[in-house]
């Protein structure tokens, strides 16, 4: 399946400048500036509290912008209809509801409803784009269990499969290594690598930046409400930026074989105390 | 669909046909089942004794039409709101509908007995204007919408109008008789009388759960994924509790008070087709509750007959059964 680019193929799906956002009377995120492009896989990360869920769930306009510009495919996010919206970009949320009664393949068959009219049932078409969202998930093997069976894995990979079948050329993956364990976040880091090198446009909320430095073609630090830094991940997350933002002793390393590592001094031999940023 | 989703489909299909034919057949007189198939408008031959034919089609049929489509409502008000507040405990009365509508009837009953026919329409205001408050509190400010809210303010307002008809049987002890068919729950052989005036909204509530089956699929993969799939949540959520209350609210003006079924029938749907999605659950639940108050309808008026009992009691006494059966076999 191949996304729906424009024109231009490298213009951007998504732009955001200037963004602000404020919950429940709080300013949440002060200034925060992000652009994503069809084949590339972008990075958010920060630390805990810093707004980087806040940032992509209202460039997804899962929440309301206090000001600043989101554009999807060069329009105002505001006079995207959110059937239109739907077909633009696909969430993935960082908690997963899990419903009793649901099989692997209903949901994401409910993933495929967008793309049916109201009261249409789903034809083979429909069937077909379901098996290939399953199948470039790698979740085709335990199709037809039941959501309430499945491991923490497997769930992130369902998520990921209603997501693609939005058939959506943008797809927002917030935090879905959070809960997973070593294989299962690698299986999950391939899966999103591969996704962005068929053509997808990837942004990818995470917290592991040695996973962020290994798949991402570029990184967005936010800290404390801001963007502070956006570029190739060798060139942002220096030691310089992980004391600053994340005030810890610390650097990111990359062998020959593109394996990557982060290196802490976990026990404050660093100049800054280990304290988190203010939240 | 699956085997299993089939048959369950088949057999409570087949249950609502047979139940209809006994329905029409059974009563204070029993009439053959050849009389009631040649009977029928449309199929039958009309080759019937002319005093057979008059309580076939003027009283019998809409008897069986009314328990149907009350049936049919009261099960898919319950579908709806369990699925739009993800909550397996909702039911009509969560919403305050049932407490409204109650206290809509026994105003006219109690208070204002000569004003006896008005009871239906009585009803169905005073159950939409309990869910109106609701509405008004769960979905007003910020966080509005919220499902801890709406279940709150649904309890909240249910006890005021509960406090009511309490009230008015306090000051008419000697008339509460005559209200406890309504409270039981009932179908009588009013003709077409009262569908005359509430069919329509039974009509819109029917068409309105269709267009939701779909919406409320995506909720229950999250409120996240519902807005990527481009839905609003909380719309679909006050879009669903009113078209459940408007339901709920036109069937206690046909049948009063039967909000247990709404609460149970998606439930056994649920536990006998072995799956939640909406596109089965709310189409089957409301061939499931009409053939389950058809059923019970006719028990109800056979086993004393020729009193024609409350429904209410026997669709308890024959749905629960079941529900708890299929309730031990899913755990």
């Amino acid at each position: 399946m191949a996304p729906d680019v424009a024109a231009d193929p490298g213009a951007p799906l998504l732009e955001v400048h200037d963004l602000r956002v404020q919950l429940g009377g709080r300013e949440i995120v002060a200034a925060a500036d992000l652009v994503l492009r069809p084949g590339r896989l972008v990075a958010v990360v920060g630390p805990n509290g810093a707004g980087k869920s806040t940032i992509v769930r209202a460039a997804a306009g899962l929440l309301k912008p206090a000001a600043g510009t989101v554009r999807w495919g060069g329009t105002e996010l505001r006079q995207v209809r959110p059937k239109q919206l739907a077909k633009l970009r696909a969430f993935v949320p960082q908690r997963p509801e899990v419903p009793q009664g649901i099989t692997v393949r209903e949901a994401v068959l409910i993933g495929r409803s967008s793309q049916i009219g109201a009261l249409r049932r789903p034809g083979a078409a429909d069937r077909a784009a379901v098996d290939a969202s399953l199948g470039r998930a790698d979740a085709g093997q335990f199709a037809d269990r039941q959501l309430t069976t499945l491991s923490g894995g497997e769930l992130q990979r369902v998520q990921l499969a209603v997501g693609l079948a939005q058939g959506a050329p943008a797809l927002i993956a917030d935090e879905p290594t959070s809960a997973l364990d070593l294989g299962a976040t690698a299986t999950m880091a391939r899966l999103l690598r591969g996704l962005a090198n068929d053509g997808l446009g990837v942004i990818l909320v995470v917290h592991d930046l040695a996973l962020a430095t290994a798949i991402a073609d570029e990184v967005v630090v936010v800290d404390a409400g801001r963007t502070v830094a956006t570029g190739p991940p060798d060139a942002v997350l220096t030691p310089e930026r992980l004391r600053t933002t994340w005030r810890v002793d610390a650097s990111l390393g990359t062998d020959d074989d593109g394996r990557t590592a982060l290196h802490v001094g976990w026990l404050g031999a660093g100049p800054a105390p280990p304290e988190p940023a203010a939240s | 669909m699956p085997l299993r989703q089939i048959a369950v489909l088949a057999s409570v299909t087949v249950a609502l046909l047979v139940a209809a034919v006994l329905s029409i057949a059974l009563g204070s007189t029993n009439i053959p089942v050849r009389d009631v198939l040649h009977s029928l408008p449309l199929v039958g031959s009309g080759d019937v004794e002319p005093t057979t034919e008059r309580i076939i089609t003027s009283l019998r049929i809409p008897r069986a039409v009314t328990a149907i489509l009350v049936g049919a409502a009261l099960g898919v008000a319950g579908a709806l709101l369990q699925g739009a507040l993800s909550n397996p405990l909702a039911s009509p009365d969560v919403v305050g509908v049932t407490a409204g509508s109650g206290f809509g009837a026994m105003i006219l009953l109690l208070a204002a007995p000569q004003a006896i026919e008005w009871v239906p329409l009585s009803a169905l205001a005073c159950g939409l204007l309990a869910t109106a408050m609701v509405f008004s509190v769960a979905w007003a400010g910020r966080g509005g919408g919220s499902i801890a809210r709406l279940i709150l303010a649904g309890i909240a307002v249910s006890a005021v109008f509960t406090a009511g008809t309490t009230a008015l049987m306090t000051a008419y002890p000697d008339r509460v008789s005559s209200a406890i068919f309504f409270i039981a729950g009932f179908l009588s052989y009013d003709s077409w009388g009262t569908l005359e005036n509430v069919w329509w909204y039974l009509a819109v509530g029917f068409v309105a759960a269709l267009f939701l089956i779909r919406p409320l699929d995506r909720l229950a993969l999250g409120d996240d994924v519902a807005q990527s799939l481009g839905v609003r949540p909380r719309v679909v959520r006050l879009a669903a509790a009113g078209v459940a209350a408007l339901l709920a609210a036109a069937s206690a003006a046909l049948a009063g008070l039967l909000g247990f079924l709404g609460l149970v029938v998606p439930h056994a749907v649920r536990l006998a087709g072995g799956t939640s999605t909406h596109r089965f659950v709310v189409p089957v639940s409301a061939i499931a509750g009409a053939a389950l108050l058809l059923v019970a309808d006719t028990v109800a008026r056979v086993v004393a007959a020729p009193t024609d009992l409350p429904v209410g009691p026997f669709m308890v006494v024959l749905g629960v059964p079941l529900f708890l059966w299929l309730l031990r076999k899913a755990v």
